[in-house]
């Protein structure tokens, strides 16, 4: 296994979100965490959701990867129809086209750095030193060849979520969700993490979407979808 | 794929060994009483016999075995339930990454089932140790039974470890199985 080379940009829609809502219900109200949202985005795009804290990005973002679904409307990943499949479905179609990255980084602090971007195929039947070697190309690509062995706990903000976009990388997906990648993050490291996932759309055509409320990590984005209330609001 | 989640249980209970110290003292001390109580019960049985309420005692012999033995259950499920409390930002990840589910329940099994058999096999070495000591010290008025001591370390051994695996099943099966996004916010 080696890390892929860059991919053609496409026209096919990686994500495809047509008339999403999610509401949720608070004691006797009704909360519109979503609202009639519609969104595209093409294969190499990085899209930035931006929007204050409860405008419905981390919303919008869980829904595109599954892990919270639509209280109406539909999704496609990839071409796929996601309304009709089961959760294990979901999960397997994340574990081969969807890479995820977490404000809080999530490693698991047991694990060393490697050893958590070897993690989503852990436990499968691939061949451990082509694994390993992955996974260390993987760091290397994102700057940590340095850490391989280190323990979350011994690695700063910046080097736990470069570790963890090796992690979202492993299945060599081809989108990457990252929920506030820089909110636990200095402006300078945070400034590292956002060209990292740059570099991952120019150089390995890889899919970012990226909710954030920090401008500076919007400007870096090919496209900005700003969000409020739930709602995509229009450019 | 269940192989690997062997391994990866087998890993994260060798790194996780600090964290298991707790839960394995806990079922030690069920297990340790376990085993004081039958070395024991056999000479406190013939004494009874000699004061003749041999059925009265024995059966509070046998009352006591059980408490404890429940008491050790009971010691054992709440550690492993705690260990699956302490895990569920890992079970949220494993979801997030698109891990499938079985695996996982398997790794997560792991870990109870090397704390209780380590846990139990620790007290109730300590148990006999102790035993043995009093009996030959002339301590122990009632005498300590050999084979009263080996049934009580097979007993508390199998007891923790089934305990441990039956009663942690259903929270990591449940664990499991929660939407990921669940478990990385319930964290």
């Amino acid at each position: 296994m080696t890390v892929t080379e860059p991919a053609a940009p496409g026209n096919a829609p990686v994500v495809k979100v047509t008339d999403a809502w999610k509401l949720h219900k608070l004691g006797d109200e009704i909360v519109r965490a979503l609202v009639n949202a519609s969104l595209e985005v093409r294969s190499g795009e990085f899209v930035c959701l931006m929007g204050p804290s409860g405008s419905g990005k981390s919303t919008l973002l869980n829904i595109i990867g599954g892990l919270d679904r639509p209280t109406k409307g539909t999704v496609q990943i990839a071409g796929r129809d996601t309304s009709n499949i089961t959760e294990s479905q979901f999960a397997a179609l994340r574990h081969d086209k969807i890479g995820y990255i977490f404000q809080s980084y999530n490693l698991i602090p047991f694990l060393s750095a490697v050893e958590n971007v070897e993690l989503p195929l852990m436990f499968e039947p691939y061949d451990r030193k082509a694994l390993r070697q992955r996974a260390i190309d993987l760091l290397n690509l994102v700057g940590l060849g340095h850490r391989l062995h280190h323990q979350p706990a011994k690695m700063s903000g910046g080097e736990q979520q470069r570790t963890a976009i090796a992690r979202s990388l492993i299945s060599d997906p081809a989108l990457i969700l990252a929920d506030e990648p820089t909110a636990n993050l200095d402006h300078r490291t945070g400034e590292v993490v956002v060209q990292t996932l740059r570099d991952l759309c120019s150089k390995l055509g890889v899919t970012v979407v990226a909710s954030t409320h920090d401008p500076s990590v919007a400007e870096q984005a090919s496209r900005v979808v700003r969000m409020k209330d739930g709602q995509i609001q229009p450019d | 794929m269940l192989k690997y989640g062997l391994a990866y249980g087998l890993l994260s209970s060798r790194r996780r060994a600090r964290e298991m110290l707790l839960p394995a003292i806990t079922i030690a001390t069920g297990a340790f009483l376990v085993v004081i109580v039958f070395a024991m019960s056999a000479g406190i049985k013939k004494q009874a016999a000699g004061l003749g309420h041999a059925d009265e005692i024995g059966h509070a012999v046998v009352l006591i075995a059980v408490t404890v033995l429940l008491v050790g259950v009971i010691e054992a499920a709440v550690a492993t339930t705690r260990t699956i409390a302490h895990r569920t930002r890992e079970l949220g990840v494993l979801g997030a990454t698109g891990v499938s589910s079985r695996p996982v329940l398997l790794a997560l099994l792991v870990e109870p089932l090397v704390t209780a058999f380590f846990g139990a096999l620790g007290g109730a070495a300590l148990a006999a140790v102790i035993a043995g000591v009093l009996a030959a010290a002339g301590a122990a008025q009632s005498g300590v039974s050999a084979s009263g001591t080996a049934a009580g370390a097979l007993i508390a051994v199998l007891v923790s470890v089934v305990a441990a695996v039956v009663t942690s099943a259903v929270p990591t099966w449940r664990a499991v199985n929660r939407p990921p996004i669940k478990s990385l916010n319930a964290s």
